[in-house]
């Protein structure tokens, strides 16, 4: 069975990567597993590194998915 | 079974982030003003203790040096933000909502939530110097609408009791996360007892001022200790003191869990 999709959070700023939406627009598709993501990939907003990232079993509030999207 | 931590104040990350040079962008204020940070847990280069505690992530003990001394204007996400003045005046400009700029004097606090996405700014206007205590939750959700509250705990009128600053207490502010901030100030010798919600949740005790005996373990100025497990805790302080509690949630979180592992020691049965 697949390994269910994981969210991230950056413990520099609380930005959060979530393996389902991706980061279509910083190269990452919909789908990009966290360890597909590069070892030197930082945090978009702030320039924390990947390994300063925390998993987190979260849902979204009310809404928030759509706004992740297109964060 | 309980379990606990002490961590003395000398044991804390120590940084110093100057207004010029590297980090001239993030940090504001004249040439030569700085911000001298003691962090209680893991955070930014700071990366040699526990990196966290439940919900927190941050429990960082901050003064800003010098005129204009501060955080530029930066992005957050997700993240629930407290500040608690100790000292001097913060001024806090933040996008919650419409937007607003605040000014905090010893005994007010905030709390923002960064949810959705927001920017803050964090300043000391004025050349005395600015001490305030930032607590740093991880959120119930991701994405929450952008929030921004903020009260005045009165150092004279509240003494000698736990006084709830944040959570679901009257008059507390709200959080959206299992979570308390409470905070006890006195000016005579007493004996006090804390009681977490259930003895799952932890609870960080962090002597500011003074020195508190907490469940037997005697902690000075800035030393602090986390427990879990524990039905009450008993405190029994000198006489002028000043204590804060953070009870939270326990999550189970790899992170945390490892570096305990890792640092068995640390965790005291």
């Amino acid at each position: 069975m697949e390994t269910p999709l994981t969210r991230w959070l950056c413990l520099g700023c609380g930005f959060s990567y979530d393996e389902a939406l991706g980061l279509p627009e910083h190269g990452l598709p919909p789908g990009t597993r966290w360890t597909d993501v590069p070892d030197d990939w930082v945090c978009p907003d702030c320039g924390t590194p990947k390994s300063q990232f925390e998993m987190v079993e979260m849902g979204y509030a009310d809404g928030g998915a759509d706004l992740a999207r297109i964060a | 079974m309980t379990k606990s931590f002490v961590l003395r104040s000398g044991e804390r990350g120590h940084d110093v982030i100057y207004s010029d040079g590297s980090a001239s962008s993030y940090v504001a204020g004249h040439p030569g003003s700085f911000i001298a940070r003691e962090s209680s847990f893991n955070f930014h280069q700071y990366q040699g203790g526990r990196p966290g505690f439940g919900t927190i992530r941050v429990f960082g003990d901050e003064v800003f040096n010098g005129a204009g001394c501060g955080y530029n204007m930066h992005p957050h996400h997700n993240f629930i933000i407290c500040a608690f003045v100790l000292e001097g005046e913060l001024t806090h400009i933040n996008t919650a909502g419409r937007g607003m700029v605040d000014q905090l004097r010893q005994g007010d606090y905030y709390v923002f939530s960064a949810g959705s996405g927001g920017k803050h700014c964090e300043l000391s206007i004025s050349p005395e110097n600015m001490n305030a205590i930032y607590l740093w939750l991880m959120p119930g959700q991701l994405y929450l609408p952008p929030s921004y509250h903020r009260a005045h705990f009165d150092i004279r009128t509240r003494r000698n009791r736990i006084v709830q600053l944040v959570g679901d207490a009257d008059g507390a502010l709200p959080v959206a996360q299992d979570l308390r901030v409470s905070r006890l100030v006195t000016d005579r010798a007493g004996r006090f007892t804390y009681t977490p919600r259930t003895p799952e949740h932890g609870v960080y005790v962090f002597v500011v001022d003074g020195g508190a005996t907490v469940n037997e373990v005697a902690l000075a100025r800035r030393d602090s200790m986390g427990i879990t497990g524990a039905g009450a805790l008993a405190l029994d302080v000198p006489d002028s003191s000043d204590v804060f509690f953070v009870e939270t949630a326990m999550l189970d979180d790899a992170r945390i869990r490892a570096w305990e592992k890792a640092h068995g020691a640390d965790l005291i049965d």
